[in-house]
């Protein structure tokens, strides 16, 4: 038995020396290849552009597929992609795109407006479950799509409908080797993980070479990219990009410091530590700006989770009152949040429209300040009284107490929903604050309406504000605080609904934006949904990258990206 | 022996059964489905969602859809990832395999450490190496191994060594080269994990390993083995240690079925392919064939694996018979 043992030893001992194998890598100076090292936190679930519904699928084909208009990060306007240039008819309801001439796909076959108008046929299938379905359909009807010869595309709309030539930025995918399988009805399994990343075809600066699950994503250049740069100089500059898929923040900033990333975005309880050690580490830490997207309070107003055999939970009355509202939004502490949440990166947040988007959003707006003493000031001149015992009573006598739920997995939610509890419970609100699971909040939310008020995060739509009117229409159905309405529960809600039309039929930038800051004023003081605050965002990357230009929006121009020799 | 194995392998078809239909059972009872996690996205229609719950079949009574589950596991077809649109098999295979070989290194690494410790505490108990020894059984037993991970992969960080890669399954070039450079970047890349992995696991064995032979150390049959003239030797290895050897028989076979989930938080942390966090998310998101996968190799691995501790407990332990068994 001794002997067993001790001989099992060595053989672990040997296992452990065989260890000591040295494996010759290949050079470590991914710089000097010019090849762009970047993390991704998850899998994709898909590679085809048109299925994804996911950021991660999304993300890891965003340098694979093209589209014929872009955005452009800096000036948040629309321009110009496969399409060179595109003119409005004068009334407005038909565009017509020219398409550049001589553009190739990935494996060389010529580009032409049958691909735009494959895509287009593919996205208004309804046998392919999509989401590019819904923001080009414009009235319940679809576009018609004309192509006069190989470099036009004509879309034809029931109506002028302003958010086409942001929606239209949809990734264009190859007639040529997608048709004959849409056609034998296997197109929502093609281009699924399982394909060799080869075998994707695409008009954008990358060609994927490899994938390999919960690892990496590698892309080499394209040879037959139809960009040029200022001076005819062929782009992108980059020879190629790997993708590390590294699922936990914390790992994935270890490997930023070890220099295996070039970029990073570091969390705010990181900012400071890696402005103080830039110098040292070589890398840059840019501020962005402002978070696109919005975190905020509602309360349910909808009436079948209170109304129930005849009998009325007063908490529909306290949730559509605009003064009990108002006194709840001044109890909000914004500052505290920040301080306390983001480490100070962030900002309070007062509308619906992230001051990130310039083009839409209002700078009139006000703050709800955060003062407890005008809050219960309100309160009590609304009718809401302190009731002997330290609790705040309605009109009727009934002590205010409701539920508050967030979902689970982020940490600042839960210190926010602490922190308005706390807040309010000076006030002689009682508040139960319970954390769910996002799939059980989202059943809630949404099929049963079986809660009462909710800290909740919906990510920037883009920069078009016609992408939130599912959550601003009284019909959308994530019209958070009461879905599905038939018909616009209140005057003002009507109001959003008319304003929506409005604004989506103005082809003009300049003239659309009154009608969205109306709508802003009018979420800012009805309170449907109380915004607390907006993160703000940073890029730290390696000071050898020239022409890197993070914004809120993404990567300037990433085509320009190179390493500086040396 | 056959007719105890035949019996064992037939009273598997009901367990398996029930266990697969009981998790099918929760998986279903959870509010919401697989598309809820889409429904707060402002760019998803309502109509896609009801597509999307038409394509999957979601839409369909509960026992229809276990039926059809059960119908096509009988086919060796585990279903489609309602995430991924790809087979289950696909997207379990290659990870299995990885966490596997993970998995039993690390409980190797933790076995051929802690049972010799464990035997020399035990026999030296009270002394200043049960002390030192016991304390870092303590360590490693209460320090979470995420963290640990954490920590080996910041000394990694800082080290800088080739030998020690900050996390990760390959190196980033690993296709280009040869295959004994590949087995060596594989075996880099395996090292801190399994010392994290196997540091927790070695301090519980270590801890019964010692508790088990102060048991038995002290009892009479011990006693007469030491009375007949004995070496110390030959009594802690023939006989204290072979009566010891009973749970981890057991304990092993149950190791089985945890060799393919115990991993997940340190695959996650650093950055390991493997199933932990792919069943984590799929179970978050409720990509209810996934997780159905991932529960019918769980049952099948814990099932078989208490089928092979039985059989070895018998050649372990001569007290122990096929026919005493069969009649439990």
């Amino acid at each position: 038995m001794a002997r067993w043992w001790r001989s099992f030893v060595v053989a672990a001992l040997t296992v452990l020396v065989a260890c000591g194998c040295r494996v010759e890598h290949a050079s470590d100076n991914h710089a000097r290849q010019q090849i762009f090292y970047q993390a991704s936190l998850g899998d994709p679930r898909t590679f085809n552009p048109i299925l994804s519904t996911d950021s991660s699928s999304n993300e890891a084909v965003s340098d694979v597929f093209d589209s014929i208009v872009r955005m452009n990060e800096l000036t948040m306007l629309p321009e110009p992609g496969l399409a060179e240039s595109w003119d409005i008819a004068p009334d407005q309801k038909s565009i017509t795109f020219h398409l550049r001439r001589g553009i190739k796909w990935s494996d060389g076959a010529p580009f032409s407006s049958h691909d735009v108008a494959f895509t287009m046929q593919v996205i208004y299938d309804k046998r392919v479950p999509n989401s590019m379905r819904s923001i080009l359909t414009i009235d319940g009807k679809p576009m018609e799509v004309e192509t006069p010869d190989d470099y036009t595309v004509v879309m034809r709309l029931p109506r002028p409908f302003a958010p086409l030539l942001y929606s239209i930025g949809t990734s264009i995918i190859p007639a040529h080797i997608l048709e004959p399988v849409y056609k034998a009805e296997h197109f929502n399994q093609a281009w699924n993980i399982n394909t060799p990343p080869r075998d994707l075809v695409g008009l954008a600066q990358f060609v994927m070479t490899r994938y390999v699950q919960s690892q990496l994503l590698q892309y080499a250049d394209n040879p037959n990219f139809w960009m040029r740069d200022e001076s005819g100089g062929p782009l992108p500059r980059l020879r190629g990009q790997t993708t590390l898929i590294v699922s936990d923040l914390n790992a994935e900033y270890l490997k930023f410091l070890a220099g295996q990333l070039d970029v990073y975005n570091p969390r705010p309880e990181e900012v400071v530590s890696l402005k103080e050690r830039a110098k040292e580490l070589n890398v840059t830490v840019a501020g962005n700006g402002v978070d696109t997207g919005e975190l905020f309070f509602s309360f349910n107003r909808n009436p079948t989770h209170y109304v129930v055999n005849g009998h009325r939970d007063p908490k529909l009355d306290w949730f559509t009152d605009s003064n009990f509202l108002r006194a709840i939004a001044h109890a909000i502490d914004k500052q505290g949040m920040i301080n306390l949440c983001f480490h100070g990166l962030a900002v309070p947040a007062y509308g619906m429209v992230s001051p990130a988007n310039k083009l839409f959003y209002d700078p009139n707006l006000t703050d709800y300040e955060y003062d407890l003493k005008k809050s219960a000031g309100m309160l009590e001149a609304a009718g809401y009284h302190m009731a002997p015992g330290g609790v705040r009573v309605d009109p009727h006598g009934n002590p205010i107490v409701f539920n508050l739920m967030t979902n689970t997995g982020v940490p600042v939610r839960d210190q926010m929903c602490a922190m308005f509890k706390q807040d309010l419970a000076t006030l002689g609100i009682k508040v139960n604050y319970r954390p769910l699971e996002f799939t059980t909040m989202v059943e809630k939310l949404d099929s049963n309406f079986d809660w009462d008020c909710v800290l909740i995060g919906f990510g920037g739509g883009g920069v078009e504000p016609n992408n939130g009117a599912n959550v601003l229409r009284s019909s959308g159905d994530l019209h958070i605080w009461y879905p599905d309405q038939k018909t616009p529960a209140t005057p003002w809600e009507a109001e959003i609904d008319k304003l929506l039309e409005q604004g989506t039929a103005e082809m003009d930038v300049q003239k659309r934006v009154p009608y969205y800051w109306r709508i802003q004023e009018i979420i800012h003081d009805q309170l449907p949904v109380m915004e607390t605050v907006r993160q703000l965002r940073f890029t730290a990357y390696r000071n050898t990258l020239k022409n890197f230009q993070p914004t809120v929006w993404g990567v300037y121009h990433r085509e320009y990206i190179e390493f500086t020799p040396g | 022996m056959a007719r105890f194995l035949i019996r064992r392998i037939l009273n598997m078809i009901p367990l398996l059964i029930g266990i697969t239909f009981l998790s099918f059972l929760v998986m279903s009872m959870v509010p919401g489905n697989f598309l809820s996690n889409l429904k707060m996205n402002p760019a998803i229609s309502p109509q896609l969602i009801k597509e999307m719950e038409a394509q999957f079949g979601l839409n369909q009574p509960l026992l229809v859809r276990y039926g059809k589950w059960l119908w096509a596991v009988l086919h060796l077809n585990l279903g489609t990832s309602l995430a991924f649109n790809v087979s289950v098999t696909s997207l379990i295979g290659s990870r299995a395999v990885n966490t596997i070989i993970l998995s039993a290194a690390s409980m190797l690494f933790a076995w051929v450490i802690a049972i010799p410790i464990g035997i020399v505490v035990a026999v030296n108990q009270n002394s200043i190496w049960d002390r030192i020894l016991s304390f870092v059984a303590f360590f490693g037993m209460s320090v979470p191994n995420f963290f640990l991970a954490f920590l080996v992969m910041y000394f990694a960080m800082k080290l800088n060594s080739p030998y020690l890669p900050v996390g990760g399954t390959y190196s980033v070039d690993y296709a280009q080269l040869d295959w004994m450079s590949k087995i060596g970047d594989r075996i880099n890349h395996l090292i801190l994990p399994v010392f994290v992995l196997g540091i927790a696991g070695m301090a519980s064995l270590m801890r019964l390993m010692r508790s088990q032979i102060l048991e038995i150390k002290n009892s009479d049959f011990v006693r007469t083995a030491r009375a007949k003239g004995l070496t110390e030797r030959t009594v802690i290895y023939k006989h204290v240690l072979r009566n010891a050897l009973n749970p981890f028989v057991t304990m092993a076979g149950y190791g089985l079925a945890d060799l393919l989930g115990g991993a997940a938080l340190v695959e996650a942390v650093m950055n390991l392919q493997g199933l932990g966090l792919l069943l984590l998310n799929a179970v978050r998101s409720l990509d209810i064939y996934l997780v159905m996968g991932s529960v019918l190799m769980g049952t099948v691995l814990l099932l078989l694996g208490n089928l092979l501790a039985d059989i070895a407990l018998v050649a372990v332990d001569p007290r122990v018979d096929f026919s005493s068994m069969g009649s439990q």
